[in-house]
């Protein structure tokens, strides 16, 4: 039934009217955050936001807490995927015209050099970032229960962020990237030390199988490329994607950033200048929420060093991302990405070298493929992952350097790390090892018995030592992983400034020489 | 948490300051726009795009052209600006073959550093103009090339008989008279008839029109002697448009290069193979001791001034070579860049030389031994020595030519000493005919002052004796030079296989009777004060002895 006087056309004349009015509220359906209420239903009705819990505390709001690198991680991919799908429109995955299409970016597509650049500078601000994130949660001590989860899906997300760089790194089918996807798939068949010297490579060649699954084929060709493009575009991106999703929602449901013990009384001066400003009545409870599981800010110390998510933490955030950007983009225009002359089977680069993030595997590889490329990273990986079950103190959680021992412990761990991974490193280079003064030395011997077996043994000595002196798993734990990162980047800087060709020690690649 | 904001803001400024900098430049500010904007065509102002010269089969696409785009097809550019001026014409139009196959360099860069290649990340820079001739060897292989003496020789027959008043060579001669060809009197133009191919009866031809004509033809050809139609004939085969790259082949030609390095499937094995030298990274070359820019081209003068300040541990000789020597071989060393080319585009010369291994070298005695074997035995077979190496024996002394018949040379030649630097140039990949050899053979008598074997007519192997008396005998006599087992030293090795297989008694013993003038081996039946005289016996004795060191 129709009111009286209904007309339907003057109604439809006046939604034509209001169309702009009504779009506006359906899109931003709270109206315009401008209350503590809104502000958070701005938050919880949009689903990307929502990854975001609605008030967040004023400590995880300090600089010094996080220092933005998980942002920055997360902006580092977000330029990769925008400035990499700009790229798939010009880039073609076949091993005859991939060169060419990217010189065509290079020098003819508008603007095409610098997304490209950018997009490389991006890549390998990630690497950097999402090492520096882990190291970050470690020093915080963040890993902690019930965080344990989040540290595994970070984990995932390192190797998945490699992996993204990796499979990138051969695609614009140059020497270099030829050469450095070579070397990586013979990585892969590092088993093959193993079963060579125990003879049973014949029939059962998992380093062989290994190489073979990567590259689909047992070379660098036409279906490697393929195979690193697809997973590269979309396999990995969509892997990483879910693996973030899952990364931030974790964050929430375990309470918001780690926060030392009394945080509350820490942020005191900082809140002093933020008021409640709820001046609409509350039409939800905080009730739903605490359904879930551990200490969320808002349940267990209300809500007087929280903050509203919007537009405090959202500021951080996308500051953090256009700063990252801003270095990106600045780093694009000094620099270009590489671009060697077309791949060429036939004329090996020497040396051959990894991606830099793999060059202090390549280095231990060059002592023994299998410890270097499979047995020393299992190590380290599966070390990494379970670092939250191995220490599972609570002193410290959320201070840098917490627990016992604390910086003094990791000062101490970097005079150690660097001193025996530069000192075994330095006796290697300069008197050779044990190939150099028994030829005849069975190969297991040195598998076993190498630079990088040594380094890793002193390094789980001093661990053990320290758990021991401290009388503490965290003491144990700041240890070792202080060593672990010092030899990556003893390793790294090693394999990347100081080898040449043949793989031989050099003070400046000036002195390569070659013919 | 004000900081948040500033940072927000800052960053923000600065990524549209970079950006809107980054669209400005990369879309209105390029060099090219510029170049193109000033130049001018016979209809005014050109186009400004971007202009390359695409072909597929060649795997080009060559954007020189929007630079130079004078060169670009269509374009005619009036405007006085060198870069945009037109290419000079040559053999090859650049509009259908593109820029790089004969310049190098980055076709598809759009800047001027990458595209001369002068960028880090681009290792073959364009040639210098100095070498330009080098990019023929991109794609042609210059076949039968003599030697320089025998190249000069025969420009200088072709000036000589004054061929160059009719006919054009390279841009030269061939004058034209008033009214073009109404005279008759103009030749084609030969420049390239080694390729192209020429009449082979064009004396007969020449020599009957000047018989029944009168006038200029009649008074401008004559006979012609055999020896100067031989010489013609050498510098009509060879003629290819690009007179430098040959005079630079034949320098490689006279300096027996071959006899160490390989070049395609011909070739010494003792020097680095140099098919592809001319493609040389110089990011992986020692730069330490050349001066000047760090280019392939300088590196390659420096190696050929001292080998070892290029290459460290290199075992060749610096070879004392003249400015000149070097710049050609320098050349010749750049024009060994061949690249895999489509089929409608392999050149004759490239086929036969791929295909059918035909000679880069012509193959007359005197240019197979200036190619091959002056390296090691020297200009006039007086054998070398070069400081470090073993040395290398004569070939030319009467004593050896005296004894060694035409088939022990033929055989030495054809299986080589196995083990020694001497290969056994017959009897490998693409090696030396029959025909070859023997016209090689030929050449080291005539080298040698044409002394021929004295006549032998006794068996290969005649001699008899006690061979542990022998090996007394050689053991205190020749040991010293030959090795305790003739390994060889100082002098050659006697136990090798293959000279044993080939050798004859009356060369040994004569050998060891007459000795070697102008070498340490004196011979053993002449009196000395230092060693005693042997007696025939006891030659034959050593004889004996050498035979046995072929079971070992």
């Amino acid at each position: 039934m129709k009111a009286e006087g209904y007309s339907a056309m003057h109604e439809f004349w006046g939604n034509l009217r209001s169309i702009p009015n009504h779009v506006y509220r359906a899109v931003f359906r709270g109206g315009p955050p401008k209350t503590d209420r809104t502000r958070s239903s701005f938050i919880f009705g949009n689903v990307f936001l929502h990854l975001h819990s609605v008030r967040t505390h004023l400590w995880s709001l300090r600089w010094s807490t996080t220092m933005g690198l998980g942002i920055m991680t997360t902006a580092a991919f977000l330029i990769t995927l925008v400035t990499g799908i700009l790229l798939m429109f010009y880039y073609k995955p076949y091993t005859d015209v991939a060169y060419q299409s990217i010189k065509d970016i290079h020098f003819i597509v508008p603007t095409g050099r610098l997304i490209r650049n950018i997009h490389r500078w991006a890549a390998n601000l990630m690497v950097v970032a999402v090492i520096l994130h882990m190291a970050r949660a470690f020093y915080t001590a963040s890993y902690r229960k019930p965080r344990e989860f989040n540290w595994f899906i970070g984990w995932g997300l390192l190797v998945t962020t490699l992996g993204l760089s990796f499979t990138g790194y051969l695609l614009p089918w140059d020497q270099l990237a030829y050469w450095a996807i070579t070397i990586g798939a013979n990585i892969a068949q590092s088993p093959r030390e193993i079963t060579d010297a125990i003879g049973i490579t014949s029939w059962f060649d998992i380093g062989g199988l290994q190489r073979e699954i990567l590259l689909g084929s047992d070379r660098v060709g036409a279906e490697a490329l393929i195979r690193f493009y697809l997973l590269h575009v979309m396999l990995l991106p969509l892997m990483l994607a879910g693996l973030m999703a899952v990364h931030f929602w974790r964050i929430r449901k375990d309470g918001g950033l780690a926060k030392p013990e009394h945080a509350d009384e820490r942020v005191i001066d900082e809140a002093k200048e933020f008021y409640p400003v709820f001046t609409d009545v509350p039409n939800k409870t905080y009730h739903l929420a605490a359904v879930v599981k551990g200490k969320t800010p808002q349940v267990g110390s209300g809500p007087e060093h929280t903050v509203p998510s919007m537009p405090h933490l959202f500021y951080a955030e996308l500051g953090v991302l256009m700063l990252t950007t801003l270095i990106c983009v600045g780093l694009a225009f000094m620099s270009d990405a590489p671009l060697k002359e077309l791949a060429n089977p036939m004329v090996p680069e020497n040396p051959a070298k990894a991606p830099w993030y793999f060059l202090g595997l390549q280095e231990i590889v060059s002592f023994s493929a299998f410890m270097g490329g499979i047995g020393i990273p299992m190590l380290c990986i599966v070390g990494l992952g379970l670092i939250p079950f191995l220490d599972r103190e609570k002193k410290g959680t959320g201070e840098w350097f917490g627990g016992p021992g604390g910086w003094k412990l990791v000062k101490w761990s970097m005079v150690f790390g660097f001193g025996v991974s530069i000192a075994v490193e330095a006796f290697a280079i300069r008197f050779g090892w044990l190939r150099e003064w028994l030829p005849d030395i069975p190969q297991m011997i040195i598998t076993f018995v190498n630079p990088g077996t040594v380094i890793t043994l002193c390094f789980a000595i001093y661990s053990i030592w320290s758990v021991r002196r401290y009388n503490s798993t965290r003491a144990g734990a700041l240890a070792l992983f202080t060593c672990f990162l010092c030899g990556f980047i003893v390793l790294t800087v090693i394999g990347t400034y100081f080898r040449g060709p043949n793989w031989n020690f050099y003070w400046s690649p000036a002195d390569w020489g070659g013919h | 948490m004000n900081k948040n904001k500033y940072l927000l803001m800052v960053s923000s400024i600065g990524v549209f300051l970079l950006l809107a900098i980054a669209a400005v430049s990369e879309n209105f500010l390029k060099e090219w726009q510029g170049i193109q904007s000033n130049a001018r065509s016979t209809e005014g102002p050109i186009g400004i795009r971007l202009r390359q010269i695409n072909n597929p089969s060649l795997n080009e696409t060559d954007r020189c052209v929007t630079c130079h785009v004078g060169m670009a097809p269509g374009e005619q550019i009036v405007s006085r600006q060198k870069v945009a001026a037109a290419h000079k014409p040559v053999v090859h139009s650049p509009t259908e073959m593109g820029c790089t196959v004969c310049h190098g360099g980055q076709g598809q860069a759009t800047e001027k550093e990458d595209a001369h290649g002068t960028v880090h990340f681009w290792t073959e820079p364009m040639l210098p103009a100095k070498y330009a001739y080098a990019s023929c060897g991109t794609c042609h292989t210059p076949l039968n090339v003599p030697n320089l003496p025998t190249l000069t020789a025969a420009r200088k027959t072709f000036e000589r008989l004054d061929c160059y008043a009719c006919h054009r060579v390279d841009g030269r001669g061939g004058t034209l008279r008033p009214g073009g060809n109404v005279t008759g009197m103009e030749g084609p133009d030969l420049s390239h008839v080694g390729l192209k191919g020429y009449n082979p009866d064009w004396y007969t031809a020449h020599l009957e029109r000047s018989r029944q004509s009168d006038g200029a033809w009649k008074s401008v050809f004559g006979e012609i002697s055999d020896e100067d139609r031989a010489s013609l004939k050498i510098f009509l085969d060879i003629q290819m448009g690009a007179p430098r790259l040959i005079e630079a082949k034949a320098q490689f030609n006279t300096l027996g290069c071959a006899g160490c390095h390989a070049v395609g499937s011909f070739g010494g094995d003792a020097g680095v193979n140099l098919s592809l030298s001319g493609f040389k990274d110089p990011n992986q070359l020692n730069f330490a001791n050349v001066s000047g820019e760090r280019t392939l081209s300088n590196w390659i003068v420096q190696h050929f001034r001292s080998p070892a300040s290029a290459v460290a541990g290199s075992q060749m000789p610096a070879l004392g070579l003249s400015d000149e020597q070097i710049d050609l071989l320098t050349l010749y060393t750049l024009s060994l860049r061949r690249r895999s080319l489509p089929d409608i585009y392999l050149p004759k010369d490239r086929v036969k030389a791929m295909r059918f291994g035909s000679r880069e070298f012509a193959s007359d005695g005197e240019t197979i031994y200036t190619a091959v074997c002056t390296s090691c035995h020297g200009n006039n077979g007086q054998g070398t020595r070069w400081a470090g190496l073993s040395p290398n024996p004569s070939i030319t002394s009467p004593d050896f030519l005296a004894l060694a018949s035409d088939d022990f040379l033929f055989q030495t030649i054809k299986a080589g000493r196995p083990g020694r630097p001497m290969l056994p140039w017959g009897d490998r990949e693409n090696g030396f005919n029959a025909d070859e050899i023997r016209s090689l053979v030929a050449y080291i008598r005539k080298l040698g002052g044409n002394i021929q074997a004295e006549p032998d007519s006794r068996p290969r192997i005649w001699a008899t004796g006690d061979p542990n008396i022998g090996a007394a005998l050689f053991a205190s006599n020749c040991s010293g030079c030959h090795g305790t087992t003739g390994g060889g030293g100082e002098g050659p090795a006697l136990g090798n296989k293959a000279f044993l297989a080939n050798v004859t008694d009356t060369y040994l013993t004569g050998t060891i009777t007459r000795g070697r003038r102008g070498t340490i081996m004196q011979g053993f039946s002449y009196p000395s004060p230092i060693r005693r005289v042997l007696t025939p016996a006891e030659i034959e004795a050593i004889v004996v002895y050498l035979r046995t060191l072929n079971a070992k």
